[in-house]
């Protein structure tokens, strides 16, 4: 790899001499595979991972393939619109203020560009989990018209005209082919390694560095406990469900969320429980970005849901009304509350930089 | 050897001359094209049609129709000089109908003198001036607004804005709400100008084509400069010489320029 963190070097670089190599050593202009494999830790306070390393085993260089991908404009229509675009480290991977993806040609997409973290530890993928494997993930973004607007079989031709990736799918792959297949893989090795897990909560929890909450931002964490946590569950911060939280009705976009997918009615309107990992950088909120501020959001929950007929029946009261009553101090010290859950080593991690 | 060595650095010297110097840039006859963004927001959420709002004094309300009347605008460099825009396209409705899926409506106005802008003017409706013009010399205008439904009977002219929907409050619900601020033939001018500063500096160029993302929060419409009430005459807002100019000052102070994208 050619970036080296402080953190990089603490991982285990295990370099298997194949005897291809060996017999190549006399040609000198020959580029070799050569597996140099990336070490994957768990964090302690994480679930299972869910993505079979087994199946596509990361690489140093299949994880530089998949970061030159990922910020190489090549994977959209017009040369011009890479995955980074609507995923900026500094924003957890977001599309920073914007309600919306942009995309080639002025398009404006149907929904708010989700952050890119822990991807290893989810089921599926997107707001309404088309996508149900992280290696098809990209597919949705780089084919709709409104973002990136290309065809797979374009992308693999421009990549197999350019000299860097003739040389680093030999070096990242066994079989070296450029094709859809291992495209697929390196995003996926990259988009495997960013694990967002030392926010001060993670060192809180972990009893690390003597990390203490402050007293608001402990009964941020108490509140939270008590009236978010059934969907914002474990330290993923989702429990990975689709809900209706009762937002009202865009009739511009009239998005039928989860409906879309499997066309069951029962999924009208729900879309994935988001992590609330580096929630204080992710902003606007929602699938359609229509809160500016977690202030809007808790307001929300607190007073402004509306019955659009499918809403989740954890968020009613007993009285039958929509919402979770917050006091203004509840409202106040969740929002301190998931200000530690910023992560700036993820958020500033070279690693995972263009440059 | 000595020579041209010399010859080198005096030559860097009067590239890093030229090159820190703007004046140099003969801009002269130069035009491009400068876009403007227009976002309605309700505080600090975005605006959606059908969804409710809450106002300071517990009333709520929604919205239908949602759009006002922009004109006279110009911009000035950062030498002051004033660019105006045409003043017979001068004109322009803001439908949040007919924004993009973002709800994001676009102005381009074109022919635009190459400059570094930092301010930007408009106004919000008709001036007198145009009104005297008279309905024959409004060119498409007059048929623009009429379809959109910004005109009454041409002696009273133009209506500035259109705020259709219902309202609620502890004692109705979804009542009937229109806003329909404007000039009152000559005898009510509610005509009014905004002038903003622009964050970061408009670069209009040939080949350079910013944008000015102008921000409308609507709810201060309502709780502006001053608050009111729906329940006292501002469910309905018209011609009345007592509610409409009160709405055209809050309408003033709704924009602000958020950033300029420079493309």
């Amino acid at each position: 790899m050619g970036k080296k963190s402080s953190k990089m070097k603490k991982i285990l670089i295990i370099v298997v001499f194949s005897q291809f190599l060996f017999l190549s050593c006399s040609k000198e202009d020959t580029i070799v595979y050569v597996a140099k494999p990336l070490n994957f830790d768990v964090p302690s306070n994480f679930p299972d991972m869910v993505y079979n390393l087994s199946n596509n085993p990361l690489t140093e260089a299949g994880f530089e393939l998949g970061r030159k991908l990922f910020y190489d404009g090549k994977l959209s229509a017009n040369n011009a619109i890479p995955c980074a675009f609507c995923h900026e480290q500094a924003f957890a991977f977001t599309h920073h203020g914007h309600t919306l993806s942009h995309g080639v040609n002025g398009g404006i997409g149907l929904r708010n560009a989700q952050p890119l973290q822990n991807m290893a530890f989810q089921k599926d993928f997107m707001w309404d989990g088309a996508a149900s494997h992280l290696d098809l993930q990209p597919i949705i973004p780089l084919t709709s018209e409104l973002e990136m607007g290309e065809t797979l079989s374009n992308v693999i031709e421009k990549l197999k005209a350019d000299s860097y990736y003739q040389k680093q799918f030999t070096l990242a792959f066994e079989d070296g082919e450029i094709n859809t297949s291992n495209m697929l893989k390196a995003l996926s090795q990259f988009m495997v390694m960013m694990v967002s897990s030392n926010s001060k909560y993670d060192k809180y929890v972990r009893h690390e560095d003597n990390v203490s909450l402050t007293q608001i931002e402990q009964d941020g964490l108490t509140t939270f406990q008590n009236k978010c946590s059934s969907c914002h569950a474990t330290d993923l911060f989702s429990d990975q469900s689709y809900r209706n939280n009762g937002l009202s009705i865009n009739p511009r976009l009239n998005d039928k969320g989860r409906f879309v997918v499997l066309e069951n009615p029962e999924d009208l309107y729900k879309f994935k429980v988001p992590s609330l990992r580096n929630i204080e950088f992710t902003f606007p909120y929602m699938h359609d970005g229509r809160f500016d501020t977690l202030e809007t959001v808790l307001d929300f929950y607190d007073s402004g849901m509306v019955d659009n007929g499918n809403v989740d029946a954890s968020l009613k009261r007993a009285d039958g009304s929509l919402g979770i009553t917050l006091s203004d101090y509840e409202k106040e010290s969740i929002i301190a509350f998931l200000k530690t859950l910023t992560d700036n080593e993820f958020l500033n991690d070279t690693r995972f930089s263009e440059f | 050897m000595t020579i041209t060595k010399l010859a080198l650095a005096l030559l860097l010297c009067i590239s890093i001359i030229s090159c820190s110097s703007d004046d140099k840039e003969d801009l002269t006859g130069q035009t491009g094209t400068l876009d403007l963004k227009f976002d309605n927001g309700v505080g600090d959420q975005d605006f959606i049609f059908g969804t409710s709002y809450n106002k300071s004094n517990g009333e709520s309300y929604k919205l239908t129709t949602l759009k006002y009347i922009i004109s006279n605008v110009r911009v000035k460099d950062s030498k002051g000089n004033m660019f105006i825009y045409p003043t017979a396209n001068n004109v322009f409705i803001i439908d949040e109908a007919n924004g993009n899926n973002a709800g994001e409506i676009f102005i381009t106005l074109n022919n635009v003198f190459a400059a570094d802008y930092t301010e930007i003017t408009f106004g919000i409706g008709i001036d007198q001036e145009r009104f005297l013009l008279g309905a024959e010399d409004q060119g498409d205008f007059l048929a623009e607004a009429e379809e959109a439904g910004m005109l009454w009977a041409w002696a009273t002219g133009y209506r500035f804005m259109r705020f259709d929907g219902t309202y609620s409050s502890s004692s109705v619900t979804d009542e009937a709400l229109a806003i329909h601020m404007g000039s009152v033939g000559t005898s009510l001018d509610n005509y009014r100008e905004v002038t903003l500063t622009l964050p970061n500096t408009a670069r209009v160029r040939e080949t350079a084509h910013p944008e000015i993302h102008i921000k409308a929060d609507i709810s201060k419409v309502f709780d502006g400069a001053t608050s009111v009430n729906f329940a006292d005459g501002y469910s309905q807002v018209h011609t009345s010489s007592e509610t409409t100019p009160v709405i055209a000052d809050n309408l003033k102070g709704i924009f602000e320029v958020h950033h300029v994208h420079n493309n």
